[in-house]
């Protein structure tokens, strides 16, 4: 793995190729310099031959020369003689060739030069011979004492030339053993050679190969990021730009040409061809912002407008931010985002806000009316029907006296119903602050607001342990006056009604009739009384705004009561279900959850 | 003006003719030995106030929704002036709402009586405030004890 990591190295990889190379250049030297030599000892091989061939020559060209003399002197035929023995061409031939073979080599010079004379002799004891065997006062004795010198000559010239040619021949030996050891050397080196320039090439093949594909793989990667990127950028609706800072040459993405209304590279991209697309009322800004930041080198953040070629306006986020490319210069990059769509949404909901807000405030204003400017005249009223029972009653007739109770029951109806609006509409309202809220003390407290009514109607309340819960207190408390009002309003004539708070488990039946994913997501509290009921048909109807059940007028309610428990209960993110028989009872279950509402 | 001699001194500030009219007849009613004063708006009562031979009030009932000067107007008035900081102040307003509860009770106000809608609660509400015990009442006060419940 270290291997195959130091061979991907290109930078190591380069060095080993180097050091390859100046073996490679090493071992070529010595190959040549090795093949000169052998060239060189080649060469005097061959030059060794020759010249013992030459000498071998001249030494058969003496030997014929004799045979023939011996021959004319036996026949005494002319035709043996002729004029060789005054001609000595073919012997200076071999002669001058011997000197050219010869003239690297000062001894075997002088050899040669030592032959030369002892041609020379022979050749005069060749004629002197010759002339004694044509002479008519020859003697066989005479002749015969010359051959004998002449052949003694001869003797000697061979046994020089002998020598020479054994001492040639020695050092051709010598030579051809140089030669051989030269030879080896020179296979083993050529041998090296071969391979290691195949082993280099082979390894710089592969690396290429591993390099190529490398590189086809970043390309790939490169081109497929992109395209992504390029989607990404038309999907997103944002473009960017860069601009290389000590060049000023500026790049744009496609889209940043789409942004501008142009198709992409629709325009050489430089400031002053981009800035034309610039809102003129941002034109200034944009390009001081540009321009300050750099100099500054600060990375700019700001909002402006496009004014497309087609007359579009588009709102547009431009962020720069400056980096350092590979060689080191400074780039800033901008990326503009258009906040079009983002930016009108925010208009349109400022709009709405600021309605909603409007809205609120007469809300507002209603509420006042209800609770304050409607409250008073009717506490006036019921102030004056209070002063007529105390002083005027018996001045009426039995008629007028149920007349006036009339009065004072609806003007009393209408007052509940005043407050039941006004609770109802003070669950709608905005501020919700959510705080630990412990119901056994809420329940207390009720408990002591509900006291007169609570003796009046002999009812008997029991509270088990409650838990404290994240609500809103003034609507907790809202919750359960109205549940325990309904209980003590709604009881049975001939019944001391019986009522009773308590907090629950959580049932299975609960998790599949409620769709609740654990039993502690939940408090589940439970009101239960012995009242008048109502048939179960009515469970999801009777917390409706404004809807009443048809019961004895007697126990006629606003229908505001159980529409602001609903409310309440769904402002604290729970939900609120009944159970009812008629004459038997109602429970209420108020599921509260246990998690934070915030 | 309209001035009851007695020996405890009521104020009642309130622009209603007929609030005026309840109140001063529930006083007459209670046979208490009391002297009520009365005044149709915030000007009035602080005129009278400021003069320096008033004699300092016992309780003053202080309805908030008047012309000129408002109850709590004349309340900021009053907590400013070390004079009157023995004056114990009941609100007497047909508002409930949480706002003018909580800005009264911070502007240093007794207790807050919402006007009741029967006469007999009206006498009963006016008998025990003038008869309360506004050491003991002060000492134990908070929001919710400022509220006065019948």
């Amino acid at each position: 793995m270290k291997i195959l990591g130091l061979y991907k190295n290109t930078q190591v990889f380069k060095v080993a190729l180097a050091i390859a190379i100046v073996v490679v250049c090493y071992i070529a030297s010595m190959f040549y310099s090795q093949m000169k030599k052998l060239d060189a000892t080649v060469d005097l091989i061959s030059n060794s031959n020759k010249t013992q061939l030459e000498l071998e020559q001249l030494l058969s060209v003496i030997s014929n020369y004799e045979m023939s003399l011996r021959s004319y002197i036996i026949t005494k035929e002319e035709r043996y003689i002729e004029d060789r023995f005054l001609n000595r061409g073919k012997i200076e031939e071999s002669l001058a060739r011997l000197e050219v073979l010869t003239n690297n080599d000062v001894t075997r010079y002088d050899d040669v030069e030592r032959l030369r004379k002892l041609i020379d002799l022979r050749f005069k004891l060749f004629r002197k011979t010759l002339l004694l065997a044509q002479s008519k006062k020859s003697t066989p004795l005479a002749i015969n004492q010359m051959l004998v010198e002449s052949g003694q000559v001869t003797d000697m010239m061979k046994s020089f030339v002998t020598k020479i040619i054994f001492s040639e021949s020695t050092k051709t030996e010598f030579e051809n053993n140089n030669h051989q050891f030269e030879l080896q050397d020179s296979i083993i080196t050529a041998f090296l050679l071969v391979i290691l320039s195949l082993l280099i090439l082979l390894l710089s093949f592969q690396k290429m190969n591993i390099d190529i594909v490398e590189l086809k793989k970043t390309n790939d990667q490169l081109k497929l990021l992109n395209e992504s990127y390029k989607t990404a950028e038309m999907t997103a609706g944002f473009g960017h730009w860069m601009v290389n800072v000590e060049t000023n040459k500026y790049t744009f993405s496609d889209n940043l040409f789409r942004l501008m209304g142009e198709e992409p590279n629709a325009f050489e991209p430089n400031l002053e061809n981009s800035i034309k697309y610039i809102h003129p009322d941002d034109m200034a800004y944009v390009t001081k912002v540009h321009q300050d930041s750099l100099v500054n080198q600060q990375a700019t953040s700001m909002i402006f407008r496009f004014l497309t070629a087609q007359g579009e306006t588009k709102y547009i986020m431009g962020a720069g931010s400056f980096t350092r490319n590979g060689s080191d210069e400074l780039i800033k990059i901008g990326v503009n985002y258009d906040i079009t769509n983002q930016y009108q949404k925010t208009l349109e909901l400022e709009e709405n806000y600021k309605e909603l807000k409007f809205i609120n405030t007469e809300l507002e204003a209603f509420n006042n009316i209800v609770s304050h400017d409607l409250q008073e005249p009717l506490r006036k009223i019921q102030m004056f029907i209070s002063r007529l029972e105390d002083k005027e009653m018996s001045l009426l007739s039995q008629q007028g006296k149920d007349y006036f109770s009339k009065i004072r029951l609806t003007a009393n109806r209408m007052q509940t119903l005043l407050i039941d609006l006004v609770n109802y509409s003070r669950t709608i309202k905005g501020d919700k602050v959510f705080v630990d809220t412990d119901l056994n003390k809420v329940v207390e407290e009720i408990l002591q607001d509900l006291s007169i009514s609570i003796e009046d109607k002999k009812a008997t309340v029991a509270i088990g342990n409650l838990p404290t819960v994240k609500a809103i207190p003034f609507q907790v408390k809202q919750l359960f006056i109205n549940l325990l009002s309904n209980s003590l309003k709604y009881s049975q004539e001939d019944k001391l009604p019986k009522i009773s708070i308590t907090a629950e488990e959580i049932t299975d039946s609960d998790l599949t009739d409620y769709k609740i994913s654990t039993k502690n997501d939940y408090y589940k509290i439970v009101i239960s009384d012995n009242g008048i009921g109502f048939k179960q048909e009515y469970a999801e109807k009777v917390f409706l705004l404004f809807k009443r059940l048809e019961t004895d007028p007697k126990y006629a309610g606003t229908g505001l009561g159980l529409a602001i428990c609903s409310r309440i209960v769904e402002n604290h993110k729970g939900f609120i279900k009944v159970e009812a028989k008629p004459n038997i009872g109602a429970k209420f279950y108020i599921f509260l959850p246990k998690v934070d509402l915030i | 003006m309209i001035t009851h001699q007695d020996s405890m001194h009521i104020l009642l500030a309130d622009d209603d003719e007929d609030d005026r009219t309840f109140f001063s007849e529930a006083i007459q009613e209670l046979k208490m030995n009391n002297k009520l004063t009365l005044f149709k708006d915030g000007n009035d009562l602080m005129d009278y106030l400021v003069l320096p031979e008033t004699k300092l009030p016992h309780v003053l009932f202080l309805d908030l929704n008047m012309p000129g000067k408002t109850g709590i107007d004349c309340l900021k008035e009053i907590r400013a002036n070390a004079r009157f900081k023995d004056v114990s102040i009941a609100i007497y307003s047909t508002s409930s709402s949480e706002k003018d509860i909580e800005d009264t009770f911070i502007e240093g106000a007794n207790i807050y009586i919402k006007k009741p809608n029967d006469f007999s609660k009206l006498k009963k509400v006016i008998k025990e405030v003038v008869n309360m015990n506004w050491q003991f009442h002060t000492s134990g006060l908070n929001i919710e004890t400022f509220f006065f419940s019948i």
